[in-house]
């Protein structure tokens, strides 16, 4: 039995249901995004690690090479350590012992990876990112956008981010007025939703964030943050924090609650947090997020957004704590991640209208739950948002939208240099074998992809 | 016993964990002074010989130490000479002891690192780290030497028994730094006392109380008085340690002309000495770090900030030198001049600095004086912003454009100043790595896997570091030490460490007789 009642028999019934529909509601043709890009390598990458690991060291020195030449032999010199290369890459690498074939080598692959990047990324600045965002809109899909950049250092690339930022607000804030309707996205029952929305990260403001001293980047990404909040807020735009890994997420959630708490910033602008699933411990900071609701966060005219998702930094979190000897703040099994994300979503769906919920996730399942539960809480639909990521959750995000549910894509802008690390991540996640749209891709039964977490 | 793991360091990124250190620090210093004896076998002899005070706040008194005289030398060495009873403990029992004070520093680690963070101005995490390296020699050591003891297979054929076992040197004298005041004089001496050897600690008259600490750990595990006694003192009593007949083993941790020197007076054999001394030495270094045209500056500028500036770059293992790629030269020195110029400079029991003061006065002196031969000759393209004036505070700085032939390039400096070069290519840079005198850690950041090939075939360093951080060994993961002027290659955390302290005796023995196998 759940919380309020609502049986689980009942839940994994309508579940299913939910499910059902949705996945009946992905376009054909492209029901996976995995099927529908033509990207020979990342098939083959996810059945050979070694390739795998070959290939990602390759796209993630792609901006660093200087020429073809140079892109080419770098991409031999990692197939070279694959012990047992498939046909394709015995070809590539005879075609890396000619300058000649270098140039055609570095040529495709160059290609190959601009493509990939742009699967994943919306345009190279806000500009060129507004076509693709009023498209989305258009087919009834709300977007988030993400301005990519290098890793902040200086003070001056925290202010050339925090500029960015803010013309990146006034971009899209200024091209969504023309916007047409979409009642969906624009209302629920806690009042009018912004068009414009961008999500921002604390690392990029601050070149001053220490895991041992959370104070110091906090206060020094505050004022930076101010500045888009006031400027969020003039826009009548939403600004979305982040979360990065756990080296710096007491100093994000402080400083969040702490700034949308000052008297300046009660009736405005409309933002949001998030929150992730893989922490052990993220059911506590749900507690300290509703705590704040409360408390120093009661009577905002925007309930906080909280945006729930499972975690981009599995691997590092993992590997990070493995190697100081710490026991490890994510939970290992992935069923596990997947289990708490169900009660988190049932949590701020019960905490609403304190809160608005946003439920990000690719998993069939998570989404058909946060959909199930809501409905038999006898919720509005209007309040409950799903989100996707732009290049891996596209289908889903139109099977959501053909439903009439209200559903937002994460948009990433940027150019190649910037935007690597995050394409890394997500080939990370398109090619792991855990994923589930790898299950979705190798066929896996609706029914099974639907069953509970285990 | 379990198989050796390296003691976890405080997850100083968790509120908690961090909220114990404000405790901790108020009780050192509510404890007051330490005081620190001549300690040889039962005897203690207390004095104020030597003051050690914090670097920050030069006028807190740390510790105050006796002074060994020339006559405790000679009676610590009489002692130690004529200990028999731990070099005949059973490897097992003497790794018990040890073990025993690993579990005592481990109950107490943090009261250690907050006099560490006061003694030597060490940051916390730093401070911490040497807590746990320390543990982590003598929970590796412990496992060496019992199975050193086993010996080592020999081949054997028919009517003939072949052995190789291993037997305590004799006395050993470990002279110790002051930067890892806890950690460095732990491994020399566990790994003296773990293979039987009875040992005379001098520690760096920075840091007589840190010192002090450590052999309380070891004599209240258990180690015998008379196999381990503590002498303070300045350069004179390491001097006379390294010249007496009776001393087998040297190990020493410090600088190239202390340790050069001790080289020479260890290879005289004085009459009466029958034995040729050992020296493991551990010296300075001009730490390379090559940075070649394809790598992240993302993850190059904090690494090379870590590098360079944790503990205000007086580690052996900091950086010096980078020597980058031409292509990405400009973009590097800009980011990395935006990163120094934010380094918070402060207080070594504050969590939210980056750079300590050094050591003493004269490093700060030194410190200063190759800033303003960088400035002469080439360009400071940056420098910290705030730096607090009283204590031994010096500023970070980053030096460019220098001449080849500059002392800022040549010689080491241990401290806060990290100078950039530009090279043509990779090679070029290995061209430069070569011609140094030092050999001791070395980075390289590509992504090539045939440029990692090539800097490792061609680099002659101890510890080479590929695209991370040149700092921070960890025991049994990254054994360390240096080549060439850096030291005697050998690997302290490593598998061949325990070798220097012992002798091989091999014994062959007949089983045939009258044609018959015994």
């Amino acid at each position: 039995m759940i919380e309020d009642g609502i049986d689980d028999a009942l839940l994994e019934a309508r579940l299913l249901e939910v499910g059902e529909r949705l996945a009946g509601a992905l376009p054909a043709g492209m029901r996976n995004p995995l099927k529908a890009a033509d990207d020979k390598a990342m098939e083959l990458a996810s059945q050979d690690a070694e390739l795998k690991a070959a290939l990602f060291r390759f796209v993630d020195v792609v901006p660093a090479c200087r020429s073809l030449d140079d892109l080419a032999r770098h991409l031999t010199g990692f197939l070279g350590e694959v012990q047992e290369p498939p046909p394709p890459v015995a070809v590539a690498m005879r075609m890396g012992n000619s300058r000649a074939g270098r140039a055609a080598l570095g040529a495709a692959a160059a290609t190959g990876v601009r493509h990939m990047a742009h699967r994943f990324i919306v345009g190279e600045s806000p500009r060129a990112a507004l076509g693709t965002l009023r498209e989305l809109w258009r087919g009834g899909i709300a977007s988030s956008v993400d301005l990519l950049g290098e890793a902040t250092v200086t003070q001056s690339e925290a202010q050339r981010y925090a500029e960015r930022c803010d013309d990146a607000l006034a971009t899209i804030a200024g091209a969504a007025c023309d916007w047409p309707e979409r009642p969906a996205l624009e209302q629920d029952g806690a009042g009018a939703l912004p068009r414009a929305n961008l999500s921002v990260k604390v690392s990029a403001l601050t070149p001053l964030l220490r895991p041992d001293a959370p104070e110091r980047g906090k206060h020094d990404a505050a004022d930076r943050l101010r500045g888009l909040l006031r400027r969020a807020r003039e826009l009548d735009a939403h600004l979305h924090i982040d979360m990065e890994s756990l080296d710096s997420r007491d100093a994000v959630l402080e400083l969040v609650l702490e700034l949308l708490a000052e008297p300046e910033f009660r009736d405005g602008p409309s933002a949001g947090m998030v929150l992730q699933a893989y922490l052990r411990d993220s059911p506590a900071t749900l507690d300290t997020v509703l705590d704040w609701t409360a408390g120093a966060g009661a009577g905002r005219a925007h309930p906080l957004t909280v945006r729930l998702v499972k975690g981009a930094y599995w691997d590092h979190e993992i590997v990070e704590a493995a190697q100081h000897g710490w026991s490890a703040p994510v939970f290992d099994v992935k069923a596990d991640s997947d289990r708490n994300f169900e009660a988190l979503t049932q949590r701020l769906l019960d905490h609403r209208p304190a809160l608005r919920v946003a439920i990000a996730s690719h998993n069939l399942r998570s989404v058909a739950h946060a959909v199930a539960y809501d409905e038999l809480r006898g919720g509005d639909s209007r309040d409950l948002e799903l989100q996707v990521l732009r290049g891996l959750g596209d289908p889903l995000g139109a099977a959501i939208a053909a439903q009439g549910l209200r559903v937002r894509t994460y948009c990433p802008v940027g150019d190649l240099v910037a935007g690597m690390a995050y394409l890394v991540r997500r080939l990370l996640e398109n090619t792991s074998n855990e994923s589930f749209l790898a299950d979705q891709a190798k066929g896996v039964p609706l029914a099974e992809l639907l069953a509970p977490p285990r | 016993m379990k198989p050796f793991a390296n003691e976890p360091v405080l997850e100083l990124r968790r509120a908690p964990v961090r909220a114990q250190l404000a405790d901790a620090i108020a009780a050192r210093d509510a404890a007051g002074p330490l005081a620190v004896p001549v300690w040889i076998g039962a005897d203690t002899r207390a004095g104020d010989a030597l003051v050690s005070t914090d670097p920050g706040r030069p006028d807190r008194v740390v510790a105050r130490a006796a002074a060994a005289t020339e006559a405790e030398v000679d009676a610590a060495l009489a002692t130690a000479a004529g200990s028999r009873a731990w070099s005949a403990t059973p490897a097992a029992r003497r790794a018990d002891v040890l073990l025993a004070a690993a579990a005592w520093l481990r109950e107490r680690r943090l009261e250690v690192a907050a006099l560490e963070v006061r003694e030597c101005a060490k940051p916390w995490p730093e401070a911490d780290g040497d807590v746990c390296e320390a543990i982590d020699f003598l929970e590796y050591y412990a496992r060496g030497a019992i199975e050193l003891e086993a010996g080592a297979e020999l081949l054997q054929v028919p009517g003939e028994r072949n052995t190789l076992s291993y037997r305590p040197r004799g006395v050993a004298a470990v002279i110790a730094p002051w930067n890892f005041p806890v950690a460095i004089p732990c491994g020399m001496t566990a790994a003296a006392l773990a293979t039987g050897n009875a040992v005379l600690l001098k520690p760096a008259e920075q840091a007589p109380g840190c010192a002090y600490v450590l052999v309380q750990a070891l004599r209240e595990a258990g180690v015998p008085p008379e196999a381990l006694a503590l002498l303070p003192g300045e350069g004179e009593v390491g001097a006379k340690l390294v010249a007496d007949p009776r001393v087998h083993t040297i190990a020493f941790t410090g600088s190239s002309a202390v340790g050069q020197e001790i080289v020479r007076t260890a290879a005289e054999t004085p009459p009466g000495q029958r034995h040729l001394k050992r020296v493991i030495a551990e010296m300075g270094g001009k730490n390379c770090v090559i940075v070649d045209a394809d790598a992240d500056l993302d993850e190059v500028v904090p690494a090379l900030v870590r590098s360079a500036f944790v503990y205000a770059g007086q580690k052996c293992s900091a950086a010096a030198r980078v020597l980058c790629h031409e292509a990405i030269h400009d973009p590097l020195v800009e980011r990395l001049a935006g990163a120094i110029a934010v380094l918070e400079v402060g207080q070594a029991d504050r969590l939210d600095i980056d750079v300590p003061p050094v050591i003493e006065q004269d490093a700060q002196e030194r410190v200063g004086r190759y800033a303003a031969e960088a400035q002469r000759t080439g360009r400071l393209a940056a420098t910290a912003e705030s730096v607090p004036d009283a204590g031994w505070f010096a500023t970070p700085a980053l030096a460019t454009e220098l001449p080849e032939d500059s002392p800022v390039l040549q010689e080491e400096i241990f401290g806060p100043l990290l100078a950039v070069e530009r090279v043509r290519d990779v090679e070029e840079a290995c061209d430069r790595v070569d011609a140094s005198p030092f050999g001791l850690t070395g980075g390289l950041f590509a992504r090539n896997p045939e440029t990692v090939d090539l800097v490792i075939e061609r680099t002659p360093v101890g510890n080479l570091y590929v695209n991370r951080a040149i700092t921070g060994a960890m025991v049994a993961r990254q054994p360390f030490g240096g080549n060439r002027l850096s030291g005697t290659g050998t690997k302290a955390g490593g598998p061949g460490y325990l070798l220097q302290f012992v002798e091989p005796r091999v014994v062959s023995e007949n089983t045939m007789r009258h044609g018959l196998v015994v």
